[in-house]
């Protein structure tokens, strides 16, 4: 800008000091409101991100973090090199696929009752939503005794069908159907619970119009119903996913992540090679190829849910 | 179907449904007052006694606050889940009012640094943040255990969505009367939000109190330790000599939620359909 056109600008900018300091002002009290949030936000979330992207090209462990040493891609070689990562993220999908194999379904019908007019629906409502508040932990020390071989609550059942005892956890064929029942079992509240806020922004006319046209309720809810809950549907499942990948204390309590490594989930195995092998360099490879797995999925469903077939 | 056997058959999913998701918890409950060999008898074959305490004995419960620190862990878990939902409730609050009420230079920018974030799955993070709470002094410390979560992005768009469907009439009129930001945050804001604050509180209270893995790897400190941290470290039930007093363990680490629950079903419902509503 040259002198002339700023003195040519002048008489215009003239009540321009005044606006900018309240501007300025504004912005300054903002960022004081701001400050604290964003402060932990940065030290918590931005340079622990940073931190883990660093790491994973070390060498190091939890104990002496200083004698870290740079060993380019070999954590990423030793997870192909070795078969541990490869059998702890199968075992991962194939527990995060179970439970939403069962949550989604078995969510959908609860929700579809609990929307109904039908009589007790206050009562299961509840009943459903007590272990949604209670802790993995306890959930995980509840269903380690449920299962037991001997003196637990459900080969007490099946025994009174007359059939065989199971050993459950100790069964490298059962271990792992097992925790992901158990899990389903754990979170099938919320998903009813998601799945209801869906239920209820579906327009009755339009299930009103074709009931008075003949359909058949089974109709209706195959026809009408799922189709206009599919955007909640694929919400839930990546939510159930999401957390299912994430999921630590059925590993840690009740299996070790074992029989042969068949319920080592990609969490425990992440905790045990930081914090009991003291391999931290790798940890921190592993937590980054998850990070970049649950980034995906997410990323995938924002894809999927762009406005258009918005109801 | 008839109409005699459609009430049956309904009332049969409905018995069964109530049986899988309810006789768990009360096998615990009720054999937590039970001895060893009680336990034991009464579940093989089931009957009616396998859910309920005939001569009902405290002993379990004895034993678990005289031999455990479980009492020191209980209020260890509360400091932190209060601190926890005090802190998130004020800094979630101050940070949504800056997006919501006032108008700067940057507030795209800083709503996007902090959307990013809510896409971090935060299991992934947990090496990484071991060593920046350590690296701070705070490992072994009921700060350390609370501190990373209470800037929570989940608070700030609850908090946020709450305070944008206030009518701006509102605080035109504080304007005008001279009042300055921090007076209408206080005084006009935060008084028309109580339900999405209570909402939140509760949601942060019931994530606080049931975390575990966090609390596993910083606390490990026997003073500091948490009440899952402890029940998880009471054992499995082939290596243990007492079920029933790892029963009342789980029976006390739960009581206090699940009667929060109960009394405040509808927010705890609400907070916990609204967690769902991220991306």
């Amino acid at each position: 800008m040259t002198a002339i056109d700023r003195q040519m600008d002048a008489p215009r900018a003239a009540p321009r000091p005044a606006r900018n300091a309240r501007q300025r002002k504004d912005t300054r009290t903002a960022f004081a409101f701001l400050a604290p949030f964003l402060i932990l936000l940065l030290v918590f979330q931005y340079v622990p991100l940073a931190m883990m992207a660093k790491n994973a090209f070390m060498d190091y462990s939890l104990l002496n973090p200083d004698a870290a040493k740079f060993v380019g891609m070999l954590n990423f070689e030793d997870m192909f090199y070795f078969d541990d990562a490869r059998e702890s993220l199968a075992a991962t999908f194939l527990f995060a696929l179970i439970v939403v194999l069962i949550v989604i379904p078995l969510g959908f019908v609860l929700a579809l009752f609990l929307n109904s007019t039908l009589p007790a629906r206050a009562l299961v409502r509840t009943i459903i939503m007590l272990p949604v508040v209670t802790s993995a932990v306890v959930v995980a020390t509840m269903w380690n005794f449920l299962l037991d071989p001997s003196n637990g609550l459900i080969n007490g059942v099946i025994a009174l069908f007359g059939l065989p005892r199971q050993p459950f956890l100790t069964s490298p064929n059962q271990a792992l159907i097992m925790i992901s029942v158990m899990t389903a079992w754990q979170q099938v509240g919320f998903a009813t619970i998601l799945f209801l806020g869906g239920l209820q922004g579906v327009p009755k006319e339009l299930s009103e119009a074709a009931r008075i046209d003949g359909a058949t309720r089974w109709q209706v809810l195959w026809n009408i119903t799922v189709p206009l809950l599919s955007r909640t549907t694929l919400f839930v499942v990546v939510i159930m996913t999401v957390f299912s990948l994430q999921a630590f204390a059925p590993a840690f309590l009740m299996t070790d992540g074992g029989p042969n490594s068949s319920t080592n989930l990609i969490v425990y195995h992440i905790y045990k090679m930081a914090f009991v092998m003291q391999n931290a360099g790798y940890a921190s490879a592993l937590s980054l190829v998850l990070l970049l797995i649950v980034l995906g999925i997410s990323l995938l469903q924002m894809w999927l849910l762009r406005a258009k077939w918005n109801y | 179907m008839t109409a005699l056997r459609r009430p049956l058959a309904l009332t049969l999913i409905l018995l069964l449904i109530l049986a899988c998701f309810f006789a768990p918890f009360l096998w615990i409950v009720s054999n937590s007052f039970k001895p060893q060999l009680g336990i034991f008898s009464d579940v093989t074959p089931i009957s009616w006694r396998t859910f309920l305490p005939l001569e009902p004995v405290l002993d379990n419960y004895r034993s678990l606050f005289e031999r455990t620190n479980i009492l020191r862990a209980l209020l260890n878990t509360a400091i932190v889940s209060v601190g926890q939902v005090t802190l998130t409730l004020i800094l979630c609050a101050m940070a949504a009012y800056a997006l919501t009420r006032i108008k700067f230079r940057g507030s795209q920018v800083v709503f996007v640094v902090i959307l990013l974030t809510f896409l971090l799955p935060v299991e992934a993070m947990l090496v990484p943040l071991f060593q920046v709470v350590s690296g701070l002094g705070l490992a072994n410390s009921l700060l350390g255990v609370m501190i990373p979560w209470i800037a929570s992005p989940f608070g700030l768009f609850l908090l946020k969505q709450a305070f944008e469907e206030l009518p701006r009439d509102l605080e035109d009129a504080a304007r005008i009367d001279g009042a300055g930001h921090v007076r209408t945050f206080f005084s006009i804001i935060l008084p028309n939000v109580k339900v999405p604050l209570l909402t939140l509180g509760l949601v942060t209270f019931l994530f606080s109190w049931n975390s575990f893995l966090w609390p596993l790897v910083i606390a490990q400190n026997p003073d500091i330790q948490l009440i899952q941290v402890a029940i998880a470290q009471q054992g499995s039930p082939t290596q243990l000599p007492n079920w029933g007093e790892t029963f009342a363990g789980a029976t006390v680490a739960t009581l206090p939620l699940i009667l929060l629950f109960l009394v405040l079903q509808k927010y705890f419902t609400q907070g916990m359909a609204m967690s769902g509503i991220k991306g």
